[in-house]
């Protein structure tokens, strides 16, 4: 039944995502990305990860989709700045690139004699007696304040830098600072 | 019916080229980057995947760290595509400032 779920649920991911990256409006793409994450979070449930399949809709359905939703109705791209005038030739190569990639990651996956030993193994069967509690929000908690405390210091220091970063990036100086500081450079045009 | 671990990596696999053929297909930047969040999903996959075979009793024997190793590293995957998304949007606004285009093929200030 599990296996089931993660199969279909799978299917639905491949399918929501080439609908990602192939419609011409974006705003169609973000709402088919909140499906897509969605469907990662059902089979992060089946894969024995409650914590991560809740923070996946937390983190990524939520707050960077709303990230990006605002971002694309802040530029209100029009019909023309939306027409990419990509060549076909292009996609082609893209395309075929894409499926070379997937072809050499499929053999791999295919020739590694781990990965195959592992075949027989159900991952929706029964779990090892002392990791029964593995996923739990309560060991996960342990474990990344005890024993992974500087990967998370360094990712919160990454983040710091980052917000610092999006607000030196997107600040706009007012156009008295703009005067007296920079007078011989061209203006970029005002945004109506 | 079973749930093999090649199964969850050629799924993860798949998505990961999805997002690979958006990145070099596209010209919006924002598609782009909707792109690149594709291909960190699948890779948050494959680490959970691989994450779940190590708690089976036949996988336990393999893992050498705590169960929940699997489970930080995607979390700190996830910070990571949130820093990365924010920073991007931000390039993406100062630059539609100054040239009114999200277009890519539009930011050439740099070739050669």
């Amino acid at each position: 039944m599990d296996a089931l779920v993660f199969l279909i649920s799978g299917i639905l991911m491949i399918a929501s995502g080439l609908l990602v990256v192939t419609r011409k409006n974006p705003v169609y793409s973000a709402i088919l990305l909140v499906v897509f994450f969605l469907l990662t979070s059902l089979n992060f449930l089946v894969l024995r990860s409650p914590f991560l399949a809740v923070i996946q809709v937390l983190v990524y359905g939520g707050a960077i989709m709303v990230l990006f939703v605002f971002v694309l109705m802040l530029l209100n791209l029009t019909e023309e700045e939306l027409d990419e005038k990509v060549e076909p030739a292009r996609k082609l190569l893209a395309g075929a690139g894409s499926v070379l990639l997937f072809a050499l990651l499929a053999w791999a996956i295919h020739s590694s004699e781990r990965i195959q030993a592992a075949g027989d193994t159900d991952l929706t069967g029964p779990v090892n007696d002392s990791a029964a509690r593995a996923g739990e929000t309560r060991e996960i908690g342990q474990s990344l304040f005890s024993e992974h405390i500087l990967p998370f210091e360094f990712t919160s220091i990454l983040i710091f830098i980052a917000i610092i970063g999006a607000i030196y990036l997107t600040k706009t100086r007012s156009a008295n600072e703009r005067r007296t500081t920079e007078p011989a450079v061209e203006q970029p045009e005002e945004r109506a | 019916m079973t749930l093999s671990l090649d199964l969850c990596l050629y799924l993860c696999a798949a998505v990961f080229s999805i997002g690979v053929y958006g990145v070099l297909s596209r010209q919006n930047i924002i598609v782009i980057l909707m792109s690149l969040e594709l291909m960190l999903n699948g890779v948050n996959l494959a680490i959970i995947s691989f994450g779940r075979y190590f708690i089976t009793p036949e996988g336990s024997a393999l893992s050498g760290t705590g169960a929940s190793s699997s489970q930080i590293f995607v979390i700190i995957v996830l910070a990571i595509a949130a820093a990365e998304a924010a920073v991007g949007l931000a390039i993406l606004l100062a630059v539609y400032r100054r040239w009114r285009s999200a277009r890519v093929s539009d930011m050439r200030l740099l070739k050669g």
